[in-house]
């Protein structure tokens, strides 16, 4: 037989329990749900960041992870937490990212830690960007992601950052990249070695 | 109804209303606590603020660019419109105004291209007088955030561009 009757403290307590799984969905969403990952690059852009026209959960994942971003006339910012294998980005590891011309007046790629602050390292080395890379005659360029520095590299400290994100900035974005994110040609990160190991 | 059902009905809605209203109110709050920290409790409003260059030490707000150089000024326009300007960088370098209302959205932004020889306008809430010849930028709410940014990459640009800042001007007309 059915039971039909129910227990106004225990209603209560379901009300409760589920207000609570509902906020910290939400706040998974906000911290994680932009970090999913793109293609085969991993990393991930909105140009829909700083807008008047975000939809709510867009808006509240940037004020958590990105408060005071820009319009994407003004700048365009993408983030992976992974290499080009798929794997998450570590200090415990070094990495390669190369890439080619950016379509921006500028443009930087910063190590940020997993509580979305810079990396509590000293080593005043925490991006590189458009002015520290050496491209060659195609316009290719490198630069070095690890907890050393190596000779005639621009180089990104990862020193204390944990399991962490790089973000790309390009400001003042071309028309085209505006446009079309899939046309700009993203960096390629690729992990060197872990632990030291060659 | 069965008993049961009434449970799991009330736990489906009530966590579709906890994400939701998470969501919703996340933004304003999340500005709140930023306004609070950048006008030091409320007590520097129309004013700019220099802060210093980013190191792995500022945490004000998220993901700092340790290659700008930001200032701040936390605009309250609930008695009047303010006039906001910014001077250039040396050698034309990179500067952008941005307005950031209380929900966080990027109401406005000019930049040094634009501007080459300087930014300034006019925030106001709707309805209120401005003067004529300058830009104007009506904010959805009375309070919210003016950012200015520098491209300062190394120690030797900061020490540059650190005295063109001082001439930012946030403040009633």
């Amino acid at each position: 037989m059915a039971e039909r009757s129910f227990s106004r403290p225990v209603l209560a307590l379901v009300v409760v329990a589920g207000l609570l799984v509902g906020a910290g969905s939400a706040w998974h969403t906000m911290k994680r749900g932009g970090l999913r990952g793109a293609g085969s690059t991993g990393w991930v852009g909105n140009t829909s960041a700083g807008s008047v026209d975000a939809d709510p959960w867009t808006r509240a994942r940037i004020a958590l992870t990105g408060l005071l971003a820009l319009t994407r006339s003004q700048a365009i910012y993408f983030t992976t937490q992974t290499d080009s294998a798929g794997a998450r980005l570590t200090e415990q590891c070094r990495y390669r990212v190369t890439g080619g011309p950016m379509p921006a007046r500028w443009w930087s790629v910063t190590v940020y830690a997993d509580d979305d602050y810079l990396p509590q390292n000293e080593d005043d080395a925490l991006s590189f960007d458009a002015t520290e890379v050496r491209p060659d005659a195609q316009g290719q360029w490198s630069a070095l992601v690890a907890n050393r520095p190596e000779a005639g590299q621009p180089w990104a400290s990862s020193n204390k950052a944990g399991q962490y994100t790089l973000t790309l900035r390009l400001y003042n974005p071309a028309q085209s990249a505006q446009d079309n994110l899939a046309s700009i040609p993203m960096p390629k990160v690729t992990k060197l070695d872990c632990g030291g190991a060659a | 109804m069965n008993r049961k059902v009434i449970y799991l009905l009330a736990f489906a809605a009530a966590v579709g209303l906890g994400h939701v209203g998470t969501i919703l109110a996340a933004p304003r709050a999340i500005m709140q606590v930023a306004i609070q920290k950048m006008s030091d409790g409320g007590k520097r409003v129309n004013q700019f603020t220099f802060g210093p260059r980013t190191t792995s030490h500022s945490r004000g707000v998220v993901r700092p660019s340790p290659d700008l150089l930001y200032s701040s000024c936390v605009y309250d326009v609930s008695r009047g419109p303010i006039r906001v300007s910014a001077a250039p960088s040396p050698d034309n370098g990179y500067v952008s105004l941005s307005v950031f209302d209380a929900r966080t959205d990027n109401v406005a932004v000019f930049d040094s291209n634009q501007f080459p020889q300087g930014i300034a306008f006019v925030l106001a809430r709707a309805g209120q007088k401005v003067p004529e010849g300058m830009p104007v930028v009506i904010s959805p709410s009375d309070r919210g955030v003016i950012l200015d940014r520098r491209l300062a990459p190394s120690a030797e640009l900061f020490a540059r561009v650190d005295p063109a800042r001082r001439a930012d001007s946030c403040a009633p007309l």
